[in-house]
């Protein structure tokens, strides 16, 4: 009997299934399911796998790109503008010092308008003073910036000591103002608000113990000079007469040297010093932050690098379970086949 | 080009048309496997059971439901193998070959059916397959869970070692 006849007689033979058991089994096909799917049943397996991972990278994009549209300042603010620094370079009494200096270049000038702007503290004699550089879009800008800044210095009670004022390819103008030290702060947030902070630094200092000590220097040059003025009237001769005379000369000098002294000590408290620079875009060497739009990119493109990011870190710390687990599972499935192999072979 | 399959390639819509149309190939194969109808019928009712009860993840995109419930007869018939085996063990008698026909398909030649008895179950469940089935090599590697290569080696092994028996005999 050769290959082809065996064939021929198997396919010919083919079984078919008695009636009894058709009748059976197409009664319990007819039945309806056992249960209907679940969505999880319809999901299972490489399915929900595969629907789990766009579905992922869609929530991740989603994430990124709404965060980015409602918050598109926090990266550019958090990349560009670094901490603000307060330094006291040494202390007097018990909270006051005397010295303080904050400086640093923000991108967004609403960081530097208000309350981030530190002001003497009421009640003591400080010495106020402000550098402020901005940058403002063209010539145009810079102009109507100068005349605000004259403006707002103006309206604080201050004056102008000083203005420089160029245009050319590139423009700049160089003010150096003075306001009342009670309202350097203010004058400072408003100029803020004409430009795009390029640098700014404030530096007060405190000049209390100064006019202190000169007070009590002035106390006691008054108290030298009235006794003094009592020593004159009881003196018997002309030589000590004229003794005092000089001792007291010599008091009232130091006494106008001292006067002199306290009122540009007071003068220099009562008055704050603001130098502001200001520059067109293209000389002001900082890029303009982009629009909201390219903000909000930005933003979102940033995030979706952390995602990234976050995502490799796992995948490096779960690729050796992983892989154990890929190994576990194929040496389950090959012992399985292999014992299927046998059991068939001994059947 | 047309937006409807041939009625022959057409997915079942349920499962009483699934069972309608390969209930004698599930039977065939689980017979030759076996060697025994009554046992043969059992287990293709069993497979039915699974198949209602798994009906909602059958996808006609990733096999034929022919393919599909033969793969589900498999299963069946490999855990009906492995009871018997632990029956077998445990009892130390009641061999399979006591309760297995003479004659299990109707029509074969006596010579064919012994020879056929002579062989593994391995062997005939690809004879059974390719040849009385007549399911091409990648369905029937999906069946069993090789690959088509395997399939065509396994098949030259079962016809030529079947030959030999006839011949023998």
């Amino acid at each position: 009997m050769t290959v082809n006849q065996i064939v021929d007689e198997l396919r010919a033979t083919r079984p078919t299934a008695g009636e009894a058991l058709r009748l059976q089994v197409l009664t319990l096909a007819s039945a309806p399911p056992v249960t209907s799917p679940s969505l999880g049943d319809r999901l299972r397996g490489r399915r929900r796998f595969l629907l789990a991972l766009p579905a992922a990278a869609a929530l991740a994009v989603a994430s990124a790109v709404a965060i980015g549209v409602t918050r598109p300042d926090a990266t550019t603010q958090e990349a560009s503008a670094p901490a603000t620094s307060v330094e006291a370079t040494r202390s007097i009494g018990a909270a006051q010092a005397p010295s303080t200096a904050l400086a640093g270049p923000t991108a967004d000038a609403s960081t530097a308008r208000g309350k981030t702007t530190p002001g003497p503290v009421p009640g003591r004699a400080q010495r106020y003073s402000a550098s402020l550089t901005l940058a403002v879009d063209d010539t145009d800008a810079l102009s109507e910036a100068t005349q605000r800044a004259l403006s707002i210095a103006r309206d604080l009670g201050g004056y102008v000591v000083s203005v420089q004022y160029a245009t050319g390819t590139e423009g700049a103008a160089s003010l150096t103002l003075r306001v009342p030290s009670a309202r350097a702060a203010d004058a400072v947030t408003r100029l803020s608000g004409l430009g795009t902070i390029v640098s700014q630094n404030v530096q007060i200092d405190d000049l209390q113990e100064s006019l202190d000590t000169l007070d009590g220097q002035l106390q006691r040059l008054r108290a030298q000079i009235a006794a003094l003025n009592v020593a004159l009237e009881r003196a018997d001769t002309a030589a000590e007469r004229a003794r005092l005379l000089e001792r007291r000369a010599q008091a009232q000098a130091q006494l106008s040297e001292l006067r002199a002294s306290r009122a540009a000590t007071a003068e220099a408290a009562r008055n704050a010093t603001i130098q502001l620079e200001l520059r067109t875009e293209e000389g002001s060497g900082v890029a303009a932050p982009g629009s909201r739009l390219d903000r909000a990119v930005d933003k979102a493109l940033a995030i979706l690098a952390w995602e990234a990011v976050v995502v490799l870190a796992l995948a490096v710390a779960l690729a050796p379970v992983a892989l154990v687990a890929l190994a576990v599972w194929g040496a389950r499935r090959a012992r399985r086949r292999r014992e299927e192999e046998r059991l068939l072979a001994a059947s | 080009m047309t937006l409807e399959q041939p009625l022959a390639t057409r997915p079942p819509a349920s499962l009483a048309e699934a069972a309608e149309d390969h209930l004698d190939d599930v039977f065939g194969y689980l017979l030759y496997l076996t060697r025994d109808r009554e046992t043969a019928e059992d287990l293709a009712s069993s497979t039915f059971e699974k198949a209602l009860r798994l009906w909602s993840r059958f996808d006609a995109r990733r096999g034929s439901a022919r393919t599909w419930l033969l793969g589900i007869a498999r299963t069946t018939a490999l855990d009906w193998f492995r009871s018997e085996s632990r029956r077998r063990r445990r009892e130390e008698a009641a061999a399979l070959s006591e309760r297995v026909e003479e004659s299990f398909v109707e029509g074969l030649s006596p010579e064919l059916e012994t020879a056929l008895a002579s062989l593994s179950a391995g062997e005939r469940e690809v004879l059974a397959l390719r040849i009385v089935l007549e399911l091409d090599g990648d369905a029937t590697a999906r069946v069993l869970g090789i690959s088509p290569t395997a399939v065509s080696t396994r098949l030259s092994r079962a016809l030529k070692r079947l030959e030999e028996r006839v011949n023998e005999g």
